[in-house]
């Protein structure tokens, strides 16, 4: 894994308005970067990630296997207890998920490690599986690069084909998606997967989160008062469940994607409970509620809200003092204690942060952000990467 | 390889290239298209039934599937076609005494009667009978005024029974559509938390014109 400087496509920027890619800066700072790549051999993505990522997701399945099946569980995840029922039918049914990240501390060396799973609204998509993909394209036919050059990168296409397969059990349903009102970045990443359901020939409507409304009968409707039966949302169950609509979600009956059981594996708690059904898993990190006393077994770790979301409300502990903390929103429903894990640092203050996606239970293709920051947040910048060697 | 092998760069692109020539083979091919579907396998013709009396009475033998396509036609119209909070506001769309009070599972609106229903034979492998509903408007300031609607607004022509072609859309699912209580019930968490709540401004408007667009006059 290695850290390589290069020069930027001279015509990258009139490409992005040519393609609507809008946020490639933010809060104005450049997020998008390609004044150098990172490199990985072939052996490192296969063995260190892919394999690895692989089964993570079926460990990640047999707990949520085990927290619908477990009342002190469910509370434990703070899944609201009116949804208990809601939640686990999603998962008896078999609703189909779609895509999660995992995100990884790994350095080249040893084994990748589990930070955690963003498993229901995950971002960084569009970037990932057509923008940097896109990059290498243009290298290689710039005859920057030969054909050897290649990238962990299936996420287009396995999008796709999830969708032509969710198609064949909702045939000639509207699939409305959603996001919220006022983030271009949100809007983004739907409009890139409205574009991957249409290329797999499904029909699809817009609707904003805070637009959606309560049809009679128990519907809920989008602003043509037409009703929502599938429904793509970037935007968490935990609010969902919490929120004033949510007392009509049995009823409304829509096909959710991510489905209600992935309110589960985006939560924090996950990560307790991982390393107690997979004790010293080669790919997880020591982690426990942070009401258990074995905390204090950890010399260095890092303290995460159930729910959070962009590195929010993160503290970093170490020998009893916080050396690294950031603000947020969240932390009302409790909090986890994971071991620390030291990210791969380049050029001094870069660190870099390997997101893993998973699409249909399978690896799907990897994103690099890094952050001059100890806490990967959301000004952190995504750089491409290349398999060689 | 472990990456995607190829994408569909047309689709991605959301600024319209004006200097990028499309190649003229695809002109040829859609319009290749466009024949062979409109002298072939993917139009049939129907027949506009006032009622069911009227399909029984002109197809004795196909009794049967007169009723089911009928039962059919209404529970489309029940789920997908138009609905309205007063009778007022029905009947500016579609003429005095054409709508009625429809109450059902904690509904409470009104709808345009069903003037008339298309029977037609499916050219699928069971070769079933279907039914839609049909509409008309009374009110000469409807688009609709003396002619036959769909559900989703394709009009079959004037307001007269007897057979005619099928439009390839008319027997798919059509949209539910029910009457909207209130919005804003979801994303009012999201308000209190700072990630969501940046500025950013989308300019995707997608309200856009929606099936009901084409009712009013």
């Amino acid at each position: 894994m290695q850290r390589i400087k290069c020069r930027e496509r001279e015509n990258w920027r009139s490409l992005a308005d040519e393609y609507g890619f809008k946020f490639h800066t933010m809060y104005g700072e450049p997020y998008w970067c390609e004044d150098a790549y990172y490199q990985f051999t072939l052996r490192q993505i296969e063995d260190d990630i892919e394999d690895p990522s692989a089964e993570l997701q079926q460990m990640c399945l047999a707990a949520v296997e085990r927290v619908v099946n477990d009342e002190v569980l469910l509370s434990r995840f703070r899944i609201p207890e009116d949804y208990w029922d809601f939640v686990n039918d999603s998962w008896l049914r078999g609703d189909k998920s779609l895509y999660s990240r995992f995100d990884l501390a790994y350095t080249g060396k040893g084994p990748a490690k589990l930070l955690e799973n963003n498993a229901d609204t995950p971002t960084s998509l569009y970037e990932t599986g057509f923008w940097q993909w896109l990059w290498l394209e243009d290298k290689i036919n710039a005859n920057q690069w030969n054909e050897n050059v290649d990238q962990f990168n299936l996420l287009q296409e396995k999008l796709i084909d999830q969708f032509r397969d969710m198609r064949k059990f909702q045939e000639d349903i509207v699939l409305h998606f959603s996001c919220c009102k006022d983030t271009e970045e949100d809007r983004g990443t739907v409009q890139y997967l409205e574009d991957c359901a249409s290329e797999a020939g499904i029909k699809t409507k817009f609707v904003y989160i805070e637009d959606i409304g309560l049809g009679e009968g128990g519907f809920f409707t989008d602003l043509d008062d037409e009703v929502i039966e599938w429904a793509f949302k970037l935007y968490p169950w935990e609010f969902m469940l919490r929120e004033e609509f949510s007392l009509f979600l049995e009823e409304a009956d829509v096909n959710w994607i991510e489905p209600a059981w992935k309110s589960i594996l985006s939560n924090k708690a996950l990560l307790p409970l991982l390393w107690e059904m997979f004790p010293g898993h080669k790919n997880l990190l020591p982690a426990y509620f942070d009401d258990d006393e074995r905390v204090n077994s950890l010399e260095h770790y890092v303290k995460k809200p159930i729910f959070a979301r962009e590195g929010a409300n993160v503290s970093i502990v170490q020998n009893g003092q916080v050396i690294h903390h950031s603000e947020g929103p969240y932390g009302e429903e409790g909090f986890i204690v994971q071991a620390y894990s030291p990210l791969a640092i380049f050029d001094g203050d870069k660190h870099a942060l390997i997101g893993s996606w998973i699409v249909d239970d399978e690896p799907a293709g990897i994103s690099v952000r890094e952050d001059s920051n100890l806490i990967t947040q959301d000004l952190s910048r995504y750089l491409p990467h290349i398999i060689l060697g | 390889m472990k990456r995607t092998k190829s994408i569909n760069l047309d689709r991605m692109r959301k600024v319209a290239d004006r200097f990028r020539v499309k190649p003229i083979a695809l002109g040829i091919s859609a319009a290749t298209l466009v024949l062979s579907c409109s002298s072939g396998r993917g139009v049939n013709e129907g027949e506009i039934f006032a009622d069911l009396a009227a399909c029984k009475a002109q197809y004795p033998q196909l009794a049967q599937e007169c009723e089911n396509a009928y039962q059919q036609a209404l529970r489309v119209a029940e789920e997908s076609g138009p609905k309205y909070a007063s009778r007022s506001d029905c009947e500016i769309d579609f003429g005095a005494r054409q709508c009625m009070n429809y109450r059902h599972g904690g509904n409470d609106w009104f709808m345009p009667a069903m003037a008339g229903f298309l029977f037609a034979q499916l050219l699928d492998s069971d070769r079933h009978y279907r039914a839609v509903p049909l509409y008309t408007s009374y009110s000469s300031h409807s688009p609709y005024y003396y002619r036959w609607s769909t559900v989703d607004g394709y009009s079959y022509g004037n307001y007269r029974y007897g057979r005619v072609k099928v439009h390839r859309d008319t027997f798919k699912p059509k949209p539910k559509v029910t009457k909207t209580i209130k919005r804003g019930g979801f994303g009012s968490r999201v308000a209190a938390k700072s990630k969501w709540g940046g500025s950013g401004g989308s300019k995707w408007g997608s309200k856009g014109s929606g099936s009901r667009s084409g009712w009013g006059g």
